[in-house]
């Protein structure tokens, strides 16, 4: 019996051979699992990080862990109980080899070597050798509970199949299961994909390399396609021809016949002891419960599946029941339902766990729009088009469209073409460096296509966005500018860093100061540490007092740290605010280079600042303008928002504060970010951006949550799931609807009311807006809104403006008892046309290019920068 | 079989302290158990939800995280007006953030709901050499203000589970053990909370 690799098996001749042979000789240096005793480790060849076990409807029972292919030294004593008659030495290969999951909060020590295993780039396992402590080995699931917490690992022999499902429900998580050769299933594993750093490295790797927008490309690559890679370099792995989702790991011939036949009603069950494919592991774990050497024997084997099942199961059974208690009552009497799924829907405790799923909306609103965005994708598999994106959607703003004005001469695939450096480079005069296009047409090209990731355009380009640069400059200019900011840059810091010598001084000022770098560092090393820039540790702390001297740091976490101090001397009335280190991040990263850095971000907080004053006056306008723009734009949302509590918009708070830092990737940000510093349209173009993620979900929005709590958690969650490119599409739509709207009531307004036709729908609005204005609505801040909107669809003529009066204040003038089951609509009818119709001066800002700067007296009265704390201790 | 109750009582907690002392974290570690070093700031609000059982009933805490720099307060007080028990968390390794803790307890006086339960949590008590607030201080601090005292650590998960045990133990005698019939603690749960909440759910 030799380890070297069989060359009957499907492992290529790579690396990996030899890896595989000189660790082999490594004597001691790794363990079989079997023994109990002195561990050493066993190998880690691959491991991936945020793979999930859900064991409960509720994500907060989700368990984060890796999944991970570990190598053990063969032992002679252990032999796989495969049946199938392999070779014996593929055998022997798949017996030492252990596909695991592993719950995070179990590795212990052994954490870092995974997460730096997960982060090996390259197909080949790494050349150094990991060594992990031995998980438990099992090679059931049924066997593996006593272990406990869900943490398994089997040999690669004790696998038949996995069933892989890839996350084809929008951003619905893909998953696999494992089919035991005993007959069981374990619980699905579900890869977080979009928390996985390793998977987003490759995705994006992938897509530099592979991806053509232009092109029929179709694969989306994910999570369980690594395990599948990482297997397929040992075993045989085939896929099923009758059941495309099923993978078997080293099939028999007879297995392969049998999943070989085209599918048929009773495929699922073809192999009664993997049956876990019938309704994802459901089945299989109810089999297994079923058979004598069940540890849970007390039990009833099918509670038991079920509470063990939890999720995956109502997962499946939300596909047939639409989610609802309600349906799944006669999906038990459908004939087409297999009889042990209709039992099962009988059983009280699958009750329960129906209506504990039926109450979490917002999981069945993920749901529903993970749906609807398979549908939209499937539809979309031609050349992708922002006509199609709009297209799919039909929303509370009516149909979309886009008007081949607005488009131009150029086509949408041309004019969202992004722009490279290349191209930057022809907008300038060679010889003098001064732009020889507007200022408008580059705007126009970076709203519409941003700039290219990879070739720097951003770092040059970034400078005229934030207004470093000025765009009438020459490049001479720009250089002297350079050198002169530089030297400032230097100075600022040096003030501070002479005052940090007796660290900070005495007094109030001293003791502002000690807090304030108090509290940056501590930000500054929580600050996108994902990012490869910000993730080190290697460097010793300067400072042995501070509390990071232990953890050690890195010099872009200093920079970071000195360029948020400089600010504090530079913007003496602000003072640092959490968030702040937010907006820094992209902008150091993309210039790598702190003092220009340093004056981009200036700027930018120029813009920002308002977001962080201590009154949240800047927040609450914001927050207003929104409300006011959802009023106008997508009344019937805005009345379930109403009745949801949920028109303070505070779930939008984080999104807005730093432009929604928190909701995108990384690289999607550096693209939303110059977007919006464009200022194209608009200069509140980011609340159109709120708008568009709004509108996408706000059928999910309006048919699943019915509180605020569960509205704030839903678009929490979005975090990370919303696609850029579709929602700026949206956004601009939007924009161009709200501009006509505007247009159309400033029309009206000139001349008198035609008698209108009034829609059930305004006069709704109209009286439920009156009504009921949440207590903590900001909006509600005393003065008196009118809004006049038009949700008319397409056609906005005047004679279909549907007018609706929304009184934002306190006095309601009667129109209290207009409820909304008045049908007829004439009373508040009447009301509307006496009624003023104007649109807000908030929303009116939202026409405005011109950003809006606060004048230094508010700031030094909101903020509390260093000149506050001088005034106040004089 | 219980019918299709899933839980018998709603109970709101909040966490409030200064920025970094850990109320992430213990969060976390409470919902997820688990706990990552290298956290992100919270910005805005955001909630966790895990049932608990006591005394034999299915108690669903949604426990309510702020940010916890001052300059959100605006925004975060809003939240203390639905919460039924409130965790003041300190850092023992920083002075000032335990300094601030009678600041943040006049705040909740001020604006949370009267009665309303309240525990002093002393976090990161596993860092023994950084350490600057004794024990005996923070129980100290906690008689002078009449609350609860627990020292926690969400990294070496100690008392995390304690503390809020505890707290949900004190709300529910105080609100539901004290009120006869199932449905009558309409305290604060309506507060952008499922309206129905505080009540059971019946079958």
């Amino acid at each position: 019996m030799t380890s070297t690799p069989d060359p009957a098996t499907a492992r290529p001749s790579s690396p990996a051979n030899s890896f595989y042979a000189i660790s082999d000789d490594d004597e001691g240096e790794y363990d079989t699992i079997t023994a109990t005793t002195s561990r050493r480790g066993v190998k880690l060849l691959y491991s991936k990080s945020k793979v999930y076990i859900h064991p409960t409807p509720s994500a907060k029972d989700n368990i984060p862990g890796y999944i991970a292919l570990l190598q053990q030294k063969p032992s002679p004593s252990s032999r796989p109980s495969s049946s199938s008659s392999s070779k014996e030495g593929r055998e022997r290969a798949s017996a030492n080899l252990l596909l695991a999951w592993l719950p995070e909060s179990s590795l212990g020590d052994a954490l870092n070597t995974y997460v730096k295993v997960d982060l090996c780039e390259g197909d080949s396992p790494p050349k150094q050798s990991f060594l992990v402590p031995p998980p438990p080995t099992t090679t059931t699931h049924s066997s593996s509970i006593s272990i406990g917490h869900y943490a398994f690992a089997i040999p690669l022999s004790g696998i038949y199949s996995l069933l892989v499902r890839p996350p084809s429900l929008g951003w619905w998580f893909g998953s696999v299961i494992i089919n035991t050769r005993a007959g069981d299933s374990f619980p699905a594993l579900f890869f977080h994909d979009s928390e996985c750093q390793s998977t987003i490295l490759q995705k994006k790797k992938r897509t530099r390399e592979n991806f053509d927008p232009f092109g029929a490309n179709g694969e989306m690559f994910w999570g369980g396609d690594e395990v599948l890679r990482w297997l397929r370099r040992y075993v045989t792995i085939e896929r099923s021809g009758a059941e495309p989702n099923i993978y078997l790991v080293e099939p028999s011939p007879e297995d392969k016949e049998a999943f070989g036949n085209p599918v048929t009603s009773t495929a699922l069950n073809r192999r009664p002891s993997s049956s876990g494919v019938t309704v994802g592991g459901a089945a299989g774990a109810a089999s297994s419960s079923r058979s004598p050497n069940s540890r849970d024997a007390g039990m009833d084997p099918v509670t038991k599946f079920v509470k063990e099942a939890g999720w995956n199961l109502m997962e499946k059974f939300s596909k047939v029941t639409t989610f609802t208690r309600r349906t799944a009552d006669s999906v038990i009497d459908n004939p087409k339902v297999p009889p042990q799924v209709r039992r099962l829907l009988r059983n009280p405790e699958v009750q329960t766990l129906q209506d504990e799923f039926d109450s979490a909306r917002i999981y069945l609103a993920r749901w529903a729009m993970g749906i609807a965005e398979q549908s939209e994708r499937d539809k979309e598999r031609r050349i992708w088009t922002a006509r199609d994106v709009l297209e799919m959607e039909e929303t509370g703003v009516g149909e979309f469209e886009l008007l081949d004005t607005e488009i131009g001469g150029l086509s949408m695939a041309e004019k969202r073409k992004t722009v490279t450096l290349k191209e930057w480079s022809t907008y300038f005069d060679p010889r003098t460096g001064r732009l020889q296009v507007t200022p408008d047409e580059v705007k126009e090209r970076i709203f519409h296509g941003g700039l290219d990731a990879d070739d720097g355009v951003r770092k040059e380009a970034w400078l005229f966005l934030l207004g470093v640069y000025s765009w009438d400059s020459s490049a001479e200019e720009r250089k002297e500018d350079v050198a002169r900011l530089r030297d400032e840059y230097v100075k600022l810091k040096g003030a501070w860093w002479e005052r940090l010598v007796d660290l900070g001084g005495e007094g109030d000022e001293g003791e502002w100061w000690r807090e304030q770098r108090g509290r940056i560092e501590k930000d500054v090393h929580r600050t996108d540490r994902t990012i490869p820039l910000f993730a080190g540790e290697d460097t010793p702390h300067p400072d042995p007092n501070s509390p990071f001297a232990d953890v050690g740091t890195n010099v872009h976490l200093e920079q970071m740290k000195d360029m948020l101090l400089t600010y504090n001397e530079y913007n003496r009335d602000l003072g640092y605010v959490q968030g702040m280190s937010d907006l820094l991040a992209p902008i150091y990263a993309v210039m790598q280079d702190d003092a220009i850095a340093f004056w981009g971000f200036q700027h930018f907080m120029d813009r920002m600042e308002r977001n962080f004053l201590r009154d949240q006056s800047g927040m609450r306008k914001q927050l207003v303008q929104l409300d006011h723009l959802v009023q106008l734009m997508d009344p019937k949302l805005y009345m379930h928002l109403q009745k949801a509590d949920s028109t303070n918009f505070f779930f939008f708070f984080r999104m807005l504060l730093v432009w929604y830092k928190r909701e995108f990737q990384w690289l999607d940000i550096l693209h939303l970010w110059e977007v919006l510093w464009t200022d194209y349209l608009s200069s509140g173009f980011h609340l159109f951006v709120a708008l568009a993620i709004l509108e996408k979900h706000r059928d999910v929005i309006m048919t699943h949550l019915q509180h605020f709590d569960e509205v704030l958690k839903y678009v929490n969650e979005l975090s990370c799931t919303v696609d850029l490119e579709s929602t700026l599409i949206r956004a601009e739509a939007l924009f161009r609807r709200f501009q006509r709207t505007v247009e159309a009531i400033d029309k009206k307004s000139n001349f008198p009311a035609p008698k209108l036709r009034q829609r059930k729908l305004g006069s709704a609005i109209a009286a439920a807006a009156a009504r009921s204005i949440s207590p903590t609505n900001p909006s509600s801040s005393g003065t008196e809104t009118v809004v006049s909107a038009s949700t008319s669809g397409a056609d906005t003529s005047a004679s279909n403006d549907i007018p609706v009066t929304v009184n934002g204040g306190a006095q309601n003038k009667g129109k209290q008892n207009d409820t909304t089951g008045n049908k007829d609509g004439q009373k508040s009818e009447e009301l509307e046309e006496q009624a003023p119709k104007i649109v807000s001066p908030e929303l009116r800002e939202l026409l405005s290019r011109k950003v809006e700067i606060l004048p230094r007296k508010i700031v030094r009265k909101e903020g509390e920068g260093l000149a506050k704390v001088k005034k106040d201790g004089k | 079989m219980a019918g299709t109750r899933n839980y018998d009582f709603l109970i709101k907690l909040l966490l409030i302290g200064d920025s970094g002392v850990g109320k992430s974290c213990c969060l976390l570690r409470f919902s997820e158990d688990s706990f990552t070093p290298s956290f992100i700031t919270t910005i805005g609000i955001d909630f966790k939800i895990r049932t608990i059982e006591l005394d034999g009933k299915r108690v669903k805490l949604q426990i309510w995280d702020t940010a916890g720099q001052e300059r959100f307060r605006t925004i975060t007080t809003a939240y203390y007006r639905g919460a039924m028990g409130i965790l003041l968390v300190y850092d023992v390794t920083d002075e000032r953030s335990f300094n601030n803790i009678r600041t943040w307890f006049s705040n909740v006086e001020q604006h949370a709901t009267e009665g309303v339960n309240k525990i002093l949590i002393g976090n990161k008590c596993d860092w023994e050499d950084k350490r600057v607030v004794s024990t005996e201080r923070g129980q100290q601090l906690a008689d002078e203000l009449g609350i609860p005292f627990m020292e926690v650590s969400a990294k070496s998960n100690i008392n995390v589970e304690k503390a809020f045990y505890s707290l949900a133990a004190d709300i529910k005698k105080r609100i539901i053990d004290t009120a006869k019939i199932d449905h009558s603690a309409p305290t604060g749960v309506d507060v952008g909370g499922q309206g129905n909440a505080g009540g059971s759910k019946c079958c």
